[in-house]
């Protein structure tokens, strides 16, 4: 990973299309200023991170029988009043 | 028809039954394409099987069949990637995981986007959204009334039950 020391006000120009600027540093958080094309999409690394654990979960534990366990069971919700 | 050998067996799809994720799904980028597999027995859940990987496959379902008022709108760069110009043209599907417990759960924080129109679809993160990545299905006892396609444009209540 390229490690560099940036202070508030100062940026990175990442390719052609995108410019990072730290806004502020206190407390321990930092501020951080993105302009990236729209096409870019931009989040939270803990968050996408959560997601593709979910989708890996959601992709390969599964089996025919269970969708037909669980399905049987929504049917079953639904007919109970 | 094409034949594809999957994980769960051969199978048969053709263009009409194929969905094309443009940008993949999260964590998935370079799969984009997808067979749409019907649930043999009766009941809102279907699953897409990847084109490219056999090993992969998702559960999904429409989640107005459980949560009545989950609307997801595109923005205009999503309109984009889905090839439509109506917000209208599409709806959003959950991918569905199911644990060993069998007690599914539905990622409402990462929905899919699916046009039907287009035969495309997008997943995309929600940010700032109180929906959970594991939603549990709603207790049968607070099971808001079954709904039709319509039921969507009618904005029922959403603490609305039987």
């Amino acid at each position: 990973m390229l490690v560099l020391t940036r202070k508030p006000g100062e940026g990175l120009v990442i390719g052609d299309e995108i410019t990072i600027t730290i806004v502020e540093s206190k407390n321990g958080g930092v501020k951080i200023g993105i302009e990236a094309p729209r096409h870019v999409k931009i989040y939270r690394r803990e968050l996408y991170d959560r997601i593709r654990e979910e989708n890996i979960d959601a992709a390969s534990t599964w089996t025919i029988d269970d969708i037909v366990t669980v399905s049987e069971n929504i049917i079953r919700r639904r007919t109970k009043k | 028809m094409k034949k594809l050998v999957t994980r769960f067996g051969e199978i048969e799809y053709s263009k009409e039954n194929s969905l094309h994720f443009p940008q993949g799904l999260v964590g998935f980028e370079n799969l984009h394409d997808f067979v749409v597999m019907p649930n043999e027995k009766n009941g809102p859940l279907f699953w897409i099987q990847s084109v490219e990987d056999p090993e992969i496959a998702f559960v999904l379902t429409d989640p107005t069949n459980f949560f009545l008022d989950y609307k997801v709108v595109p923005n205009e760069m999503e309109m984009e990637t889905l090839n439509i110009k109506d917000a209208e043209d599409c709806h959003a599907l959950s991918v569905v995981t199911v644990p060993e417990s069998k007690e599914i759960s539905l990622n409402l924080a990462a929905p899919i986007i699916f046009a039907p129109g287009t035969n495309r679809a997008i997943q995309v993160i929600l940010e700032n959204t109180q929906y959970q990545i594991r939603t549990p299905l709603p207790k049968v006892e607070e099971m808001k009334p079954a709904k039709t396609k319509k039921a969507k444009k009618k904005q029922a209540q959403p603490g609305a039950s039987n």
